[in-house]
């Protein structure tokens, strides 16, 4: 099993295997239906000439049996006239019978015998026989008590039809001892002898061996193991080679017991309807046989040739057993020269995949010679060195480029650590007062972003800003370091929030070529005071809380304009009173644009709601609430903008 | 030749029939004789039981010296009892009858059959009863009474033919109608192809016509039995055993007779043979399937009519003249 598995995955594993034997099973298929329609033909034409051949065998056979018969026949109808003419004397029928038998070499015996009394004088019984028993010819008055031949066949057959009769054959034995049956058989030509008024007088009855038949019969052989044999009327073999059979069986015997074939019991009722034809069937036990008969018309009789199927097709069978075995060598020698022919034409392909292994694994410096062949293969040998070096000048660009960007990749992270280094990032903000409570967190959407916060205080005033610079990446945190630096400067100067917004906006608008604008919200709280001093541009309105449980909402605040769009623009700042514990949260739109994996947006309500849910208690609490109510949002989604929260509350 | 020799058989046997028995010899020689046992045909299925009883030793665990002879043609069965060459042969009752109605008393030792196997088998497709004046053969030696007398009653006016043998006057067209017993004419009848199976529409069962008289039996002369009664009945115990053990194994049987074939070189095969066992034993029982080897008083009784009114035999034979 285990190899035959083995050579079964040879053969798919091999691609001049599989061609050469699909090639060879194709040229079997087309030999098998050649040899099919050739063995179909020559068989019809081998099973014709057959029974032409035994046809003719047969016609010879008769034509010889029917001449003894006819012989016979004939010296009965020369005799006849003699018995008539002596009818009146019984001692004359002894010598006629006596010269019939010795003027006829052909000739048994000749019995002329008659009714009961019909020689008064010779009492019951008279039948004048004579019998050549090969040495003489002798003649006797055969009837008396013993032998009353009125009732044999010979005598009764005639007697009823009242016509000429050939009897199926009988011994001619004087005394056939306790019915022993002997071989040396007779069959008699028998015709009633009618008197002068036309009633039945006698029967002239003509004796030939039988054995002059079955040897004629038995020397039938057109075939190796072929036989031939005669049947009587009643069916029964006559002659045959099997002593069983002879006398002793019918055609029919095996029907009686179901065990002849339906062709054997319709070939016996063929020869007994004295039909001439063939038939083919199997008797048990034996090998299938042809038989052909054809019947003897004088007596009823039927003669049949049997030949086995393997002797008529004996030659027909060798010669197409060579032609097999050479088509089968021929087909092995094909598969042969096949599959060398194709493994040679397919090795360049072998070298291929060795080199395509030898490439994959990183090995580029490997060379393919190149092919003179102008075939398939040929192109394939080019296609491959072409794929060769273009793959070598791709893996050099792409190792270049990797580098670059590495290196790109490399600065940009240090650019977020500067980045986040401008922020303050530690908290609590001022460790040393415990009138501030403050927390904020920046998380840009790549390596740096355009979000900025930052706080100080001077004067005992809480500086602080959050902005949001249009775009994203690099270019938006240079303009972010810009404005956090502007802030620093002009809000260290002691203004308040309007004109720092104007100051800033001024300096970034007057080269701002690359049309870039910043989001501001800028606050001042007096932390002695409590007022709460702020200029928002452009910005979301902060949101303020309460410690209270009461409803977070907006801080209403003039709009203005972003810094950076509208050179010499007039911002308006407004201020609240006693804006002690009053917690005010501050966020750029990375909070409310935030986007889950299906571009929904958080948006305002559900950071009001989450507000709402959760009571204020201190600034980083806030805060993370909110950066968990993103996560929550966004689950697994990219980043898509920049976040940053600012929570301020001054007590 | 089987005319030949049927036709002597039957001419001897005949002839015989009118002989009466020849007085037997002292009984000290008789004990040292075998008991010489003659069927009434040449070997076949139809003496089955006797050969079985030979060859599987039951005659000589019965204490006797069995010796089967069968008939030839100079010398029949009856005609070995007569001169005291064999001591019991095989008959048909109606057969049995007749040869007492002509003067010789005869003993049944032993009943086999229960049936009758007589058979009317047609040519012409018809049957047989309705073929009114045809050419019927029968039997050259014998056995033919009861359909003799049926023939009669059913006023179908055969031409009785007497032939040794009908087998070819069938074939040849020379008769319309035959007279077979259905084991063994019947059989060669349809081993000629000329009829077809079933044959129900060309056959004629004289069982089925109010004519099932019982058929073989073995008859001793009365002379013979009185003087040897002893052996005579253990003679019939070892047959029916024989019988007996031939229907509980038919195929060992068939191969006996088969070996008792070969010996007497008869013209007959296997086939025939085995179809002739099956329809014997068949033939062997009663209708209420029981083989009782025994002489049925009404069988016996209708017989004796109806050979009296075909005037075939001159005196009323009852049971009790046949019984030892």
């Amino acid at each position: 099993m285990s190899k035959r598995i083995g050579l079964l995955q040879r053969i798919q594993s091999s691609l001049s295997a599989r061609i050469s034997l699909w090639t060879v099973l194709f040229a079997a298929l087309v030999f098998s239906a050649a040899l099919l329609v050739l063995g179909v033909r020559s068989r019809r034409a081998v099973r014709e000439e057959a029974y032409k051949t035994a046809s003719q065998v047969l016609d010879n056979t008769v034509y010889r049996v029917n001449d003894i018969l006819e012989s016979v026949e004939l010296v009965a109808d020369n005799m006849e006239w003699l018995i008539y003419k002596n009818l009146d004397n019984p001692d004359a029928m002894l010598e006629i019978s006596h010269n019939v038998v010795q003027g006829n070499s052909f000739l048994n015996g000749c019995s002329i015998s008659f009714e009961p009394y019909f020689y008064p004088q010779k009492g019951r019984y008279f039948s004048a026989y004579s019998n050549n028993n090969g040495r003489y010819v002798y003649t006797i008055q055969e009837g008396e008590e013993d032998y009353q031949y009125f009732y044999l066949n010979w005598y009764m057959l005639p007697k009823l039809l009242l016509q000429p009769v050939w009897t199926e054959p009988y011994s001619d034995q004087e005394i056939a001892d306790e019915g022993k049956m002997s071989l040396e058989m007779t069959v008699s030509y028998c015709k009633p002898l009618i008197g002068n008024d036309g009633n039945f007088i006698g029967v002239l009855s003509l004796d030939v061996s039988l054995k002059w038949f079955s040897d004629m019969i038995s020397d039938v052989k057109p075939y190796k193991d072929s036989y031939a044999f005669l049947i009587g009327r009643g069916g029964s073999y006559l002659v045959h080679p099997d002593p069983d059979k002879l006398f002793y069986e019918t055609l029919f015997t095996p029907a009686l017991v179901g065990e002849a074939p339906p062709e054997q019991i319709q070939l016996g009722k063929d020869m007994l309807d004295w039909k001439e034809g063939m038939y083919q069937f199997k008797e048990k036990g034996k090998a299938a046989s042809y038989v052909f008969f054809k019947p003897l018309m004088h007596t009823g009789w039927s003669i049949a040739i049997v030949c086995p199927v393997y002797s008529i097709f004996g030659g027909f069978n060798r010669l197409r057993n060579v032609m097999l075995l050479n088509i089968l060598i021929g087909l092995l020698l094909q598969f042969l020269v096949l599959y060398k022919v194709i493994s040679k034409l397919l090795r360049p392909l072998k070298h291929l995949a060795g080199h395509a292994e030898t490439i994959a694994s990183g090995n580029f410096e490997v060379t393919l010679s190149p092919m003179d062949r102008t075939d398939e293969i040929g192109v394939l040998n080019r296609s491959f060195r072409y794929m060769q070096s273009s793959l070598i000048t791709y893996i050099d660009e792409l190792t270049q480029s990797t580098a670059k960007r590495e290196r790109i990749e490399g600065e940009l992270q240090i650019a977020r650590d500067i980045q986040m280094g401008m922020v303050p990032r530690v908290f609590p903000a001022f460790p040393e007062r415990r009138d501030i409570d403050m927390y904020a967190d920046m998380f840009p959407a790549k390596e740096v972003g355009g979000d900025l916060y930052d706080y100080f205080i001077q004067d005992e005033k809480l500086y602080f800003c959050i902005g949001d610079v249009s775009g994203k990446g690099v270019p938006a945190s240079l303009f972010m370091a810009v404005a956090r630096n502007l802030f620093r400067v002009v809000a260290g100067q002691g203004m308040t929030p309007e004109e720092v917004a104007r100051q800033i906006n001024d300096t970034i608008s007057r080269d701002n070529q690359q049309m870039m604008f910043i989001t501001l919200f800028i606050g001042l709280i007096d932390l002695r005071s409590g007022s709460f001093h702020f200029c928002n541009c452009g910005h979301n309105p902060p949101i303020v809380l309460s410690r209270s449980g009461a409803a977070p909402h907006f801080l209403d605040c003039h709009p203005n304009v972003p810094v950076g769009v509208a050179q010499g623009f007039v911002f308006q700042g407004q201020c609240l009173e006693n804006f002690r514990d009053t917690p005010l949260l501050m966020y750029t739109d990375g909070l409310t644009e935030a986007e889950d994996a299906d571009h929904q947006l958080l948006g305002e309500d559900r950071v009001m709601e989450a507000l709402s849910a959760t009571p204020y208690t201190n600034a980083a609490n806030t805060v993370l609430l909110l950066l968990d109510t993103v996560h929550a949002h966004v689950k697994d989604a990219e980043q898509s903008d920049d976040l940053t929260l600012l929570c301020i509350n001054t007590l | 030749m089987i005319d030949t020799v049927m036709h002597r058989v039957s001419a001897v046997f005949l002839s015989i029939l009118l002989l009466s028995a020849i007085p037997l010899n002292g009984q000290k020689k008789r004990a040292a004789t075998p008991f010489v046992f003659t069927p009434q045909w040449t070997a076949q299925a139809q003496f089955a039981g006797y050969y079985v009883a030979q060859e599987k030793g039951f005659y000589e665990e019965a204490g006797i010296v069995v010796v089967i002879e069968h008939p030839n043609s100079t010398r029949t069965a009856l005609d070995r009892i007569r001169k005291n060459q064999s001591q019991a042969t095989t008959l048909p009752v109606a057969q049995a009858m007749e040869v007492m109605d002509s003067g010789i008393p005869l003993v049944n030792i032993l009943q086999t059959s229960m049936n009758s196997g007589l058979m009317l088998v047609s040519r012409r497709g018809k049957d047989p009863l309705q073929q009114r004046g045809a050419t019927a053969s029968c039997f050259r030696a014998g056995f033919s009474q009861l359909a003799i007398c049926m023939a009669q009653e059913k006023q179908l006016d055969y031409n009785w033919i007497e032939a040794a043998n009908m087998l070819n006057l069938f074939v040849a067209g020379a008769i319309d109608v035959a007279l077979c017993m259905s084991y063994n004419e019947y059989y060669q009848l349809l081993q000629t192809g000329l009829i077809d199976l079933p044959s129900e529409g060309v056959v004629c069962r004289l069982s089925q016509e109010g004519y099932n008289i019982q058929e073989d039996g073995v008859y001793m002369t009365r002379d013979a039995f009185r003087k040897d009664s002893e052996r005579a009945l253990k003679f019939a115990a070892a047959s029916r055993r024989g019988w007996e053990y031939a229907a509980e194994h038919p195929d060992e049987a068939l191969e006996i007779v088969m070996r008792y074939v070969r010996k007497h070189h008869i013209a007959t095969n296997p086939v025939l043979q085995r179809l002739m066992l099956q329809e014997i034993l068949r033939l062997m029982e009663n209708e209420d399937g029981v083989r009782s080897y025994t002489l049925e008083p009404e069988m016996v009784n209708r017989c004796s009519q109806l050979l009296l009114e075909a005037r075939i035999i001159r005196n009323p034979h009852p049971i009790e003249s046949f019984r030892p």
